[in-house]
């Protein structure tokens, strides 16, 4: 049980390696605030198919989309308050930060049909975690909703999504490269002779790996944005304080085999270094040890032979074995969890046990919502 | 149309650069280490790759300090190397610019350190690019390539979709200059069935093969040259139908003492679990597009470098046609 005591923050980010269930444990912490009468919303980055079926959604948008909540009700769910979800859609939010602070409708239709702004916006790893920042911010601004739960990328660094926004910023700010191609700081063309020795040195490498006409382009379209940087790091800001201060809560969702963990313990040790209020430890699908000891092949031999099995002894045999590796893993379990409490310093900490198929309904979700939540 | 359709397409074993493609969990990483070592059994000169600081085939092959210097030999004919992206982008200005003190001015700009570190899609771009120059490099008498195999264990799929793209992109970004060619032909290699085969790596469940099927279908619409799909972690078959009502009747029987109902219970669930990964297969099977390579799940405390080992040793004695083609 650890969501319980987490219901009241703003924002609740649900991080981890790739691979461990994190989508499904937002889902589930996203249903559970519903359920404790908030209103809620489940910000999914990708990809947004697990999250649709379990809500039995056909798709989610980048608009939220309210969970129907007789679905959640057939399955034994009673949702006070409202559970909503969506799916980031990079570009979008993208365009409409550019809409947002454009001075004019002109400086917003040039930057919208620039070529480097399409492909900045659309194809560029980074601009994912930079908008799923950016889409947070707009959600908390826009005050709709009660609790957001928010999904993180699957990111190289799990860390990766919270400094994007400041790596991108920086680059649309391009003080570096304006520095290199307008040093005059004026909006009248490249100040190609201005520049002293070395940046022309830098500036002519660049134009020979690239050709003139990038770096031109290149150039108009950070000079399109001026004016629209204070807005830019202003939202950076407000969103990184947000996330540091005590209205938000960051769940660390890790597996039970060692190598995730040990990137779990890595990711919780990078948030606290970091100022990020770490809520709890999620460690999904642990396997539950099995009663009794190893299975007497005899008597379970005997006991199949009654059953009318072909070879009883053989099959006897096979059913231990099965038993074995079960109670071996779930040993490896029990270690790798004890582990990580030790590692981390006893932190709250929420096991969901291996379902035996994946939560791909309400009913799946709402058992993982129980062991979050301890209901 | 996608190129990989144009012609019969040659068995992953026969191509040289080979990208291994799958979500967070899917084990990719392993599969990277399994084919890698199927490879240099089956007499390939090969190089497994690691990109974006991973580390992954460092934890797999256990004491080996795979470097980002050199290649490091892990068993024989198998080496490993690290690709960084700010290692690789020196590199790169080096062999380009052919002028060391330029490359110095550069490395000293703090303008150009920015730019790199902020610019989206350089990392991607340089590290295709260390990738393209290991799997073109040719011995120094020229008579033939330096490796017969180069296998990247890839960053998660939306991100290796990235990496893929990268080149592509870039060339179509910069329309002149030496970076315009080297993307063209960084992207002729990649997107060369001949030259380059992606593997899709999933396991056995529900949502993983829709998402492989999905990513199948992605890299067929972006004219990547995908050449294998790997089920990853099924389990070999245990239990079969004749064992069913057996195993029915005995857990129907009345009371049992709690192990030998456990056993029952676990034999029950694997059966099912069994039938369930068969389903699956059927499905990846009929939708991908792909010949389709199953690896058995290696039920351990920890990734077993010694099992993985065993697999490679029958996947290079059985030469299954999915990974080695018709004989």
């Amino acid at each position: 049980m650890i969501a319980g005591e987490l219901v009241d923050r703003r924002v609740l980010v649900s991080c981890g390696a790739g691979g461990v269930g994190k989508t499904t444990i937002s889902a589930a912490l996203g249903l559970g605030l519903a359920a404790a009468g908030r209103r809620t919303v489940v910000v999914t980055i990708d990809p947004a198919r697990r999250l649709a079926a379990a809500l039995g959604m056909a798709g989610l948008s980048d608009e939220p989309r309210q969970v129907d909540p007789e679905r959640a009700r057939a399955a034994g769910v009673e949702l006070t308050g409202e559970m909503w979800a969506l799916q980031l859609d990079a570009k979008a939010t993208f365009d409409r930060l550019v809409a947002r602070h454009a001075p004019t409708p002109e400086a917003r239709d040039r930057i919208l049909a620039n070529r480097i702004y399409g492909h900045l916006s659309s194809a560029v790893a980074g601009s994912q975690e930079y908008m799923a920042v950016e889409r947070l911010h707009e959600l908390v601004e826009e005050d709709a909703f009660e609790s957001i739960v928010l999904d993180t990328p699957p990111a190289r660094n799990a860390l990766d999504f919270l400094a994007a926004p400041e790596r991108m910023a920086r680059f649309i700010e391009g003080r570096a490269l304006r520095l290199l191609l307008r040093p005059g700081g004026g909006s009248t063309g490249i100040g190609w002779r201005a520049l002293h020795a070395g940046s022309a040195l830098v500036l002519s490498v660049l134009e020979r790996l690239t050709g003139a006409e990038l770096l031109r382009e290149i150039s108009e379209f950070l000079g399109s944005f001026e004016g629209m940087y204070t807005g830019f790091h202003d939202r950076a800001d407000a969103v990184r304080e947000l996330l540091k201060s005590d209205r938000s809560a960051f769940l660390v969702v890790t597996g039970p085999e060692p190598q995730p963990a040990a990137e779990a313990v890595d990711l919780w040790h990078a948030l606290e270094r970091g100022g990020y209020p770490v809520g709890g430890l999620v460690v999904n699908r642990t396997e539950s040890l099995p009663e009794g000891g190893p299975a007497p092949i005899a008597e379970l031999g005997r006991r199949l032979q009654a059953a009318g099995a072909a070879d009883p002894e053989d099959l006897a045999r096979r059913a231990a074995r099965t038993l074995e590796e079960e109670r071996m893993l779930a040993v490896r379990d029990l270690d790798v969890v004890e582990g990580l409490r030790a590692a981390l310093g006893r932190p709250p900490v929420a096991e969901v046990p291996l379902l035996e198929h994946d939560p791909v309904e309400v009913a799946g979700l709402a058992r993982v919502t129980a062991e979050l939540f301890g209901t | 149309m996608s190129r990989a359709a144009a012609g019969p397409a040659p068995p992953l074993i026969e191509r040289r650069l080979w990208f291994v493609l799958g979500k967070g969990g899917s084990g990719k990483s392993t599969v990277s280490a399994t084919l890698g070592l199927t490879a240099a059994l089956a007499g390939r000169r090969t190089l497994l790759m690691e990109v974006a600081g991973q580390n992954r085939v460092s934890a797999i092959f256990a004491g080996a300090s795979v470097g980002h210097e050199r290649p490091v030999e892990l068993r024989p004919g198998l080496f490993g190397l690290s690709v960084m992206a700010e290692q690789a982008m020196e590199e790169y200005l080096t062999g380009q610019l052919r002028m060391r003190p330029l490359v110095e001015v550069l490395s000293r700009s703090r303008a150009f350190h920015h730019f790199v570190a902020a610019a989206p899609g350089l990392a991607e771009i340089v590290t295709l690019g260390k990738i393209w120059s290991l799997a073109t490099e040719l011995e120094p008498d020229g008579s033939k390539p330096v490796w017969d195999a180069l296998v990247v264990d890839a960053p998660a799929t939306g991100h290796a979709l990235a990496l893929l793209d990268a080149a592509g992109r870039i060339a179509q970004i910069a329309t002149g200059g030496p970076i315009h060619e080297q993307a063209e032909r960084i992207e002729a290699v990649i997107q060369h069935p001949a030259a380059t085969g992606i593997v899709v790596v999933a396991r056995p469940e529900e949502l993983a093969v829709s998402e492989a099927l999905d990513a199948a279908a992605e890299l067929a619409e972006r004219e990547l040259p995908a050449a294998l799909a790997v089920l990853n972690a099924m389990h070999t078959p245990r239990f079969s139908a004749g064992d069913d009502a057996a195993l029915e009747a005995a857990l129907g029987a009345g009371p049992l003492p709690p192990a030998e109902r456990a056993a029952l219970e676990a034999a029950h669930a694997r059966r099912v679990r069994e039938l369930d990964e068969q389903g699956l297969l059927e499905r990846l099977r009929d939708g991908v597009g792909l010949p389709v390579l199953e690896l058995p799940c290696l039920i351990a405390r920890q990734i077993d470098l010694p099992a993985l080992e065993g697999v490679a040793e029958d996947l290079a004695r059985e030469r299954p046609p999915a990974l080695f083609g018709a004989t």
